[in-house]
């Protein structure tokens, strides 16, 4: 299928959101935009506190207001915004066009009923299934998932299982009823590696099936270039650098990209000395004003401090992509990529010490 | 492949080999088997006849999934926990059966840095009381000087010694493990075992932590080991590897042969099941298959042929002997001569792309400059 003419199934437009009514309090969340077309899976990578497990439990409804408060900013998702939908329309929309996976299996299933019930149950919710159509179809769904022994295994409950299996049992879940768009918080990230490869793998073959489209939060770069079409990187509650996945990794611009990626170790031969990233996330209460990295980032000037950028598209092709506006195009807020041209010379804080 | 079986210097700045600083004699631990009410409790083999030596100023790595035994091996070495069998010596000195005092005073060369920096500090102490504490229990320091040697630690991990009359909520993740990290200093080891100290931090931070610790060991002339189960943390921090699976090593090695041509089918599963570092470097690949199995009954033979795609029947009949190389390398693995052409081998990882590589060097620049 050509890429260009899917539609976006999931467009955020510029949300914003709060923890506070205070108007002069920060949004954690910040004029955030983004889109995800069919089959597509776009990563939203970060550390902890960058805003990116608010934003993706803000979408399907889950995050509760208060505390949370929405400043601005719509959720396209078939035609109608998330944002506006009440709590009965977003039921009857999770586990059935839009689903979640959750980092920890464990305390997303109930431990009460077995997984096959519990599978069995989304599908009866939504679909209005018999109890052994339903029962049919979970049993179906946790071979799809390659789940050893699914007739053994779907009257097990979920301590019955390892941690593995669990996360199969959500993968079940979650795409039981085909749904248009998941939504996986750190699937991975309590897995070991061998199975987080199994997963991932699993995850990828079942969306390039169905189509559907994911948003995979994740603080892994590893999982990004293993399964990312898009990536949004952010940072301090704002989207700081976006693009395709081999734009972000062959041409990272944001300092903050940058030095993600060179923090990380490799399994490579070893090159020297990881870079550090000075400093830590700042809190709410001490959000700077200008660009939020500004004061961990090594090439920031004053106008950083003062002045915060907006996103502007960089590198070498534009966004060719005309029907639906310009989700291709890799953006960065940055005041001065790329750096090679705009940081060039001494460190400014070299200069004034000399001074 | 004859470079594989090329002898790695143990040491690379010295020709004669570092005196042991730790050794393990076929260690082992059960855990379980107590008699309750009706029944005994099921026996868990979770290191099972471990012997390796660590050598003085390296960084000895412990890896493996969880419940692979990597965590307790870690603790036998320190005797925090007592073997069921098998030997620990210290400086070639037997200190399996040490108790009391002598044991006491063992512990001020060995010491062990937690993952998790929000559980292992006391939450009612002070800084200075956390990292004081192991001073006067040695009675290295009193008073005044007991305080100057807390600042001190606290500078020498880059903290500020004002930190001093904090306590640990007051702290991030990442200066909480700092802290950890110059209390497990206080007593001037020669020995650190750090359990997963990088696995909960945020990469930024980790990164931070592991350049400290590389540091340290550099300025202090350290011993690590390091327990993770993060094959990149382990490639760029160590020296030499040992892999466990369900309580047993099937590789020894040098980290780069280890990396370059792993030779335990385990092995070559763990890196190839590493996500790639950059997208242009996906690739299909034979995901190992199934779960860990449960330790409470090992399989037969070998621990690793229920997974094994290279299996056949002898894997489950014999325990495979740890075949020991020229240049010390062993390998537990009946078949590993065959395997090693079977084109399994690991891809290499990708190194960072022109530009990438052209702003990280003007980020260190930058930040080199802004440093000094």
């Amino acid at each position: 299928m050509n890429r260009d003419a899917r539609r976006p199934v999931l467009s955020v437009e510029r949300f914003s959101l709060k923890f506070s009514r205070d108007a002069r309090a920060p949004n954690l969340v910040d004029d955030v935009s983004f889109e995800v077309r069919e089959g597509e899976t776009l990563c939203i990578v970060g550390e902890s506190g960058c805003g990116k497990s608010v934003t993706a439990l803000s979408l399907p409804g889950l995050l509760p207001s208060p505390p949370a408060l929405r400043v601005s900013g719509a959720a396209r998702f078939d035609g109608r915004d998330l944002f506006t939908l009440t709590e009965r329309d977003l039921a009857d929309l999770r586990g059935n066009r839009l689903s979640m996976i959750f980092q920890e299996p464990m305390t997303s299933l109930n431990p009460a009923y077995t997984v096959g019930e519990q599978i069995a149950e989304t599908i009866r919710r939504h679909r209005g299934a018999t109890r052994s159509a339903a029962r049919a179809e979970a049993l179906d769904m946790m071979k799809r998932v390659r789940i050893p022994a699914a007739e053994a295994r779907v009257d097990r409950y979920p301590h019955e299982l390892s941690g593995g299996m669990r996360q199969r049992v959500m993968i079940a879940m979650a795409l039981a009823n085909r749904p248009r768009l998941l939504i996986a918080d750190e699937p991975t990230t309590a897995l070991d590696v061998t199975i987080q490869a199994q997963v991932l793998a699993l995850i990828r073959n079942l969306q390039a099936e169905t189509g559907t489209a994911m948003v995979l939060i994740t603080h892994d770069l590893g999982v990004v270039a293993e399964v990312a079409d898009h990536v949004a990187v952010m940072y301090a509650g704002r989207i700081v650098e976006y693009g395709t996945v081999r734009a972000l990794f062959d041409d990272p611009q944001h300092p903050y990209t940058i030095g993600l990626m060179g923090a990380i170790p490799s399994t490579g031969r070893r090159e020297g000395a990881l870079v550090t990233i000075a400093g830590a996330v700042p809190s709410p209460e001490q959000m700077p004003n200008g660009c939020r990295f500004a004061p961990r980032c090594p090439f920031a000037v004053d106008r950083c401090i003062d002045e915060a950028p907006p996103q502007r598209p960089v590198g070498g092709e534009p966004g060719h992509d005309e029907e639906s506006g310009a989700s291709d195009t890799h953006r960065v807020a940055c005041w001065l990529a790329p750096l090679e041209i705009h940081a060039r010379g001494a460190p400014p804080s070299v200069q004034q010490a000399a001074a | 492949m004859s470079d594989v079986l090329q002898a790695a210097p143990l040491d690379a700045d010295s020709a004669a080999p570092q005196p042991v600083v730790v050794e393990a004699r076929s260690l082992t631990k059960r855990f379980g088997g107590e008699r309750h009410l009706f029944a005994r409790t099921p026996v868990v083999h979770a290191v099972d006849g471990v012997s390796f030596q660590v050598r003085r100023r390296e960084t000895f790595a412990i890896v493996g999934e969880s419940g692979c035994g990597k965590s307790t091996l870690g603790r036998l070495l320190l005797r925090l926990i007592e073997p069921t069998d098998g030997r620990v010596l210290f400086r070639g000195n037997d200190i399996t059966d040490l108790s009391g005092t002598p044991l006491r005073r063992l512990r001020r060369e060995m010491q062990i840095i937690f993952q998790d920096p929000f559980a292992s500090l006391n939450p009612g102490m002070t800084v200075e009381q956390i990292i004081g504490e192991p001073i006067a229990l040695h009675g290295l320091a009193h008073g005044a000087e007991k305080r100057e040697r807390v600042a001190q630690l606290l500078r020498t991990v880059g903290l500020q010694p004002t930190y001093a009359d904090r306590y640990p909520h007051e702290f991030s993740g990442g200066q909480r493990q700092r802290i950890g990290i110059a209390r497990a200093l206080a007593g001037e080891p020669t020995l650190i075992v750090g359990d997963e100290p990088v696995s909960a931090l945020d990469v930024s931070v980790q990164a931070q932590v592991i350049n400290l610790l590389e540091q340290l060991k550099a300025q202090l002339g350290l011993t690590l080991v390091m327990i993770s189960h993060d094959l990149a943390v382990i490639r760029h921090m160590s020296d030499r590897v040992v892999v466990m699976y369900l309580g047993e090593i099937v590789e020894h090695a040098h980290v780069d042969e280890l990396f370059d041509t792993p030779l335990h089918p385990y092995t070559q599963a763990l890196l190839r099941s590493v996500p790639a570092s950059r997208p242009d470097a996906r690739r299909e690949r034979a995901a190992l298959s199934g779960d860990l199995p449960n330790p409470t009954a090992p399989p037969s033979g070998c621990r690793f042929h229920p997974r094994c795609p290279h299996a056949k029947p002898l894997c489950s009949e014999a325990r495979p002997p740890a075949e020991t190389l020229p240049g010390g390398r062993r390998v537990a693995c009946h078949f590993w001569r065959d395997i090693q052409h079977a084109g399994s081998s690991p891809p290499l990882a990708a190194g960072p792309g022109a530009k990438l590589a052209e702003r990280l060097a003007l980020y260190r620049e930058r930040q080199t400059g802004a440093a000094r």
